[in-house]
């Protein structure tokens, strides 16, 4: 045990120079290296996305979302693959600089940006407007995993957990002032993941979730009760309406009554595009945004809907099969977080439209219209790969 | 350094920290399965309750999809009622039919959907493409109705409901409907109520307003439609997949009516104007003025300028706009039509512009006194001609050659007197001030909007040329070395009498006149008096807002000059000179007036050329021995001279007013 940690320690502190020589891999080495299976999954969700998508836009008035969502498919796909010739040590080399970078952005966004239904999430610059939150997903994942990893000799001090949290608290506070209850959640996923595969104590864990969960009810019950409103009372009505979804059928939880009747209708093989009129009438809010995912089970049915939860388990079975065959603990870290933030958002999002989930501004990943959520969760598919190739060889 | 560790490592045995690989320890190795083992928690419970959404209860659902629709109608808001100023009803609101298209409900496929559409518009007299150009308008939100057709017959109701299962997505809709009690009366001044188009929608003033919902789309009813509007309700009913309600409507809001509008009109003397202009073009048609077939009266309040009477003729039912019937709305919007029946739409009395020919002489006789061009006694020669620059201007009476005085200038209407006040305007040095004659014509409202309440077209401003007006007019500039651009003494001679290019509408002229019959001020036109709100008592309404007359203006500085006018005025209708002496002459109250013959190129239809034609005017006030109480300008277009036409037709509008008789009227042609 303590021969690993002393190497851990010497691999950290070497930095690039750690590698290996098997690890500067050429182009076709890596190519033969990739997850195929990660890889068809990927493109075979981002492939059905689309045709959901143009499914459920096809009615709409402003024309079908399909085309300009496959523009930032392919656009996603060129930064996936680009991912892959990285070698994930630059990253945890620069992570001073990702953090920096990342707490710019979001300062930025709360400068500057647009506000889109109540609140600032987006970013203009040259025609084109991004979601550095989105972004944020994975940068996060990469700085929290090298700051763990480059310290993971102390990994049994309980100081370390608080500064990987503290260190996490910034970006989440950000987000969470966007407001973007949603992504601030997904952050606090990634945080628990690293924290979790990082190998600190269990009893740890078990004191960090504690506090974890007084406060959440702190927030969402005691200090209410107090007069404080930590959340917006529209979060809060979210977060705790989807619990008890008859109690106002008229506002907060008219979405989950209306998200569970259009899942529900859609029966076994769905009713088709021109029959979906949960979506086509527009009883269903954000029907190609975030409640995507009940459109598509309403137009295309339990076999629909469950292709693409295949799908989904695919992808998070791969991500965990890297955690364990990745080159070294800073990998591991950042695809566990990864395949963990993934599973949150599918479970979230999908959840949410079923009524077993909060209502958060969640994207369903690969499907749910937008360019920001496309193109960052394709370049976390190729930081996974790129991990992968780099990572032992299985038997 | 790269090179070195690989030499390194192949000269010595490689460094255990580095070549040694990192292991999966089991610790790692747990947490893993731990996170597979959440994963597939996950995933199963999703795959579980999508399971028994869908598969189980997955018919539930549909039915309650299809069943649980609830639509929000809106309850349409009663418009207000438009009054007289004694409180008679001028327009009223009646219960009838629309028909409603609800696009959700509409056949999805592409080939029932266009039967079903050609369908409707042979009920409804629309065809196909106009339906569905209202569709891509309106139809943004497919949950709000969009209104077809109003005032649908009887006919088309029974039809429907007969046949309301072979047009899903279609529905008979109860609304309210404008009511004429008095047919055309004041038509083109009420306006009228019409669909709201897309553009309007968007306006800011239409906030609030439902893309179903039926507008004021001119007069009274556009200017305050804020007032006369309401508020809509709502009330919600469940439909099924067909459309149908499944669910008795419930109202959530109720609708708050619109107010009355108090109007400053008299029924009863807006009646007998518009009795008068048809009147005035029977007695022109009988005195050898064939072409006589328009005009205008207007009878003002020159205390206040509130308008008693309005009236344009030839007119309309504002009803048509209510069945929509296109055969009889076509006078009012298709080119050819308009032309034909001549133009029933105008308002003639604000928006048409004429010259006003020997009722302006008033103006230019104030002018030159205020200039100090003459005096009330100056005597000046009424000869048969006078020329100036080579251009000879006769007399409309040959029969005179003397020297006269203003009064009498203005009773019996010497031309020749006002064309060389007219000439010494011209000859005035242009560089100590511009223009006074069309100055003052502007200080007394003319070439400009009169600020009436209603809406004007921009002909409503009239025109007063000046020099610069016609350079500009005719291409200018420069204006130097053109014939046609340069202001000519012939073009201040033709002013002075009221002709050339010069163009006054009738509330102008009226306007002007209760300058005259007040002692000098000018007053603000206005025919809306306040907005009401009915009580259980119609007798004693709640005034909500007083639209107070706007403070007048003093715009005659000299009293003298202004009681020359008067007198003259008066022994126009009363001295045995004066040009309508036998219309007004035997009047039991006493009117002041002038009568004008303005000629105007006139293209008719079914002629090669224009002819030139006399536009009839007669503008006066009374009574003259107390306080003036009313002014009426009436124009009768073709009608010949001023004394033929448009002064009969004035005073029945002073009889209607007054209540009194002259013992015999006879008739007195003369300018």
């Amino acid at each position: 045990m303590t021969e690993i940690v002393r190497i851990e320690v010497a691999e950290s502190r070497r930095g690039l120079r750690g590698r290996r020589a098997e690890d500067r891999l050429g182009v076709f080495e890596l190519v033969r290296r990739l997850d195929l299976l990660l890889l068809v999954s990927v493109l075979a969700a981002v492939g059905y996305g689309l045709v959901v998508i143009g499914g459920i836009t096809k009615l709409s008035e402003g024309g079908s979302a399909a085309p300009r969502q496959a523009i930032y498919a392919v656009v996603g796909i060129v930064v996936m693959c680009a991912a892959i010739f990285v070698d994930p040590a630059i990253y945890r080399r620069f992570a001073g600089v990702l953090y920096a970078g990342l707490l710019g952005l979001m300062l930025l966004v709360l400068a500057t940006g647009a506000v889109t239904r109540g609140s600032k999430r987006w970013i203009t610059a040259g025609g084109f407007t991004f979601q550095p939150s989105e972004f944020g997903k994975v940068v996060l994942a990469l700085c929290l995993a090298a700051f763990v990893a480059d310290r993971v000799k102390r990994v049994n001090d309980v100081y370390l957990a608080l500064r990987t949290i503290a260190l996490a608290a910034g970006p989440i506070l950000l987000v969470f002032l966007q407001p973007d209850f949603g992504t601030a959640l997904v952050y606090g996923a990634i945080l628990a993941a690293v924290l979790f595969v990082s190998g600190i104590r269990w009893p740890q864990l078990a004191a960090i979730g504690g506090v974890a969960l007084l406060l959440a009810t702190a927030v969402l019950w005691l200090l209410p009760a107090a007069g404080i409103n930590v959340l917006k009372p529209y979060q809060a009505a979210r977060l705790t309406g989807f619990t008890h979804p008859g109690s106002d059928p008229s506002s907060a939880t008219y979405q989950i009554t209306q998200s569970i009747t259009t899942v529900g209708a859609g029966g076994v093989r769905g009713r088709g595009i021109v029959g979906a009129t949960q979506t086509s009438l527009g009883y269903l809010p954000a029907d190609s945004t975030d409640f995507a995912f009940a459109s598509l089970s309403e137009q295309r049915g339990f076999f629909g809907a469950s292709i693409l939860l295949l799908l989904y388990l695919l992808i998070v079975w791969r991500g965990l099969r890297i955690v364990a065959s990745a080159r070294d603990l800073f990998g591991a870290i950042v695809a566990a977080a990864i395949a963990f933030g993934f599973l949150f958002e599918v479970y979230v999002n999908v959840g949410m439209t079923i009524g077993i989930a909060p209502i958060t501004g969640i994207t369903l990943p690969f499907v749910s219209v937008g360019g920001s959520s496309m193109i960052s969760n394709l370049a976390a598919m190729g930081i996974l790969q790129a991990i992968h190739a780099r990572g032992r060889r299985r038997r | 350094m790269a090179r070195r560790e690989r030499r390194s490592r192949s000269f010595l045995p490689g460094d255990p920290r580095v070549a040694e690989p990192y292991r999966l320890t089991p610790q790692l190795a747990l947490r893993v399965a731990v996170l597979a083992a959440l994963a597939l928690a996950v995933f199963a419970v999703l795959f579980l309750r999508l399971w028994a959404l869908q598969v189980l209860s997955g018919a539930n659902y549909l039915k309650q999809a299809n069943q649980n629709r609830v639509r929000t109608l809106p309850i349409e808001a009663q418009r207000g009622l438009i009054l007289d100023r004694n409180g008679r009803v001028l327009v009223r609101n009646t219960v009838g039919w629309s028909i409603e298209l609800w696009p959700a409900d509409l056949p999805k496929g592409t080939s029932e959907r266009q039967s079903e559409l050609t369908e409707l518009g042979t009920v409804t007299g629309l065809t196909a493409r106009q339906i569905q150009k209202k569709i891509t308008e309106f139809g943004s939100d497919p949950l709000t109705p969009i209104v077809l057709r109003r005032g649908i017959h009887e006919d088309q109701i029974s039809y429907f409901d007969e046949h309301q299962l072979d047009f899903p997505g279609v529905r008979l809709a109860q609304t309210y409907q404008r009511q004429y009690p008095h047919e055309s009366l004041a038509a083109q001044l009420l306006g009228y109520v019409g669909d709201i188009t897309p553009a309007e929608l968007k306006e800011q003033k239409n906030k609030g307003v439902e893309p179903s919902d039926a507008i004021g789309q001119a007069g009274i009813e556009s200017s305050y439609d804020a007032y006369l509007r309401g508020t809509d309700g709502s009330s919600q009913v469940t439909v099924d997949s067909l459309g149908q309600p499944t669910s008795q409507i419930t109202p959530v809001v109720t609708s708050t009516p619109g107010n009355d509008l108090r109007l400053t009109i008299d029924l009863q003397v807006q009646r007998a104007a518009e009795k008068a202009l048809k009147y005035g073009i029977d007695v022109a048609r009988a005195s050898n003025e064939p072409y006589a077939d328009g005009g205008a009266i207007v009878a003002m309040d020159p205390r206040d300028g509130s308008v008693l009477a309005m009236a344009s003729y030839p007119t309309y039912q504002p009803s048509i706009f209510v069945s929509r019937d296109p055969s009889k709305l076509a006078p009012l919007d298709n080119a050819a039509d308009e032309e034909r029946a001549n133009y029933p739409g105008f308002n003639r009395a604000v928006d048409v512009g004429y010259p006003p020919g020997s009722t302006w002489k008033p103006v230019t006789a104030l002018a030159a006194m205020e200039e100090h061009i003459i005096s009330p006694t100056t005597q000046l020669l009424c000869s048969p001609s006078y020329t100036v620059a080579g251009q000879t201007f006769t007399n409309w009476d040959p029969n005179v050659d003397s020297y006269i005085d203003l009064p009498t200038a203005l009773a019996e209407s010497c031309d020749t007197y006002f064309y060389r006040v007219g000439n010494d305007f011209y000859a005035l040095p242009t560089s100590t001030r511009g223009h006074p004659l069309q100055e003052w014509a502007s200080r007394f409202g003319f070439g400009e909007y009169t600020g009436v309440d209603i809406p004007q077209a921009s002909s409503a401003q009239g025109l007063v040329p000046t020099p610069e007006w016609r350079c500009v007019h005719y291409g200018g500039p420069p204006c130097k070395g053109y014939v046609d651009r340069i202001w000519k003494p012939g073009y201040s001679v033709q002013l002075a009498i009221g002709q050339g290019d010069l163009l006054v509408t009738p509330l102008q002229m009226a306007r002007f006149y209760s300058v005259l019959a007040n002692g000098g001020k000018l007053v603000t036109p206005h025919v809306v008096g306040d907005v009401e709100q009915q009580t259980n008592n119609p007798a004693s309404p709640t005034i909500l807002q007083r639209f107070a007359a706007q403070p007048p203006t003093t715009v005659i500085d000299d009293p003298a000059a202004l009681r020359a006018v008067q007198e003259g005025l008066w022994e126009g209708t009363h001295s045995p000179i004066g040009t309508s002496s036998g219309v007004f002459g035997n009047f039991p109250v006493s009117i002041a007036g002038k009568t004008g013959t303005a000629q105007k190129l006139i293209q008719l239809p079914g002629y090669p050329n224009p002819l030139e034609l006399n536009q009839s005017w007669w503008c006066g006030y009374g009574p003259t021995d107390s306080v003036a109480t009313i002014a009426v300008c009436a124009v009768i277009e073709n009608g010949g001279h001023g004394g033929t036409a448009a002064a009969p037709a004035a005073l029945k509008v002073f009889e209607s007013y007054f209540h009194k008789h002259p013992p015999t009227t006879t008739s007195h042609i003369s300018d």
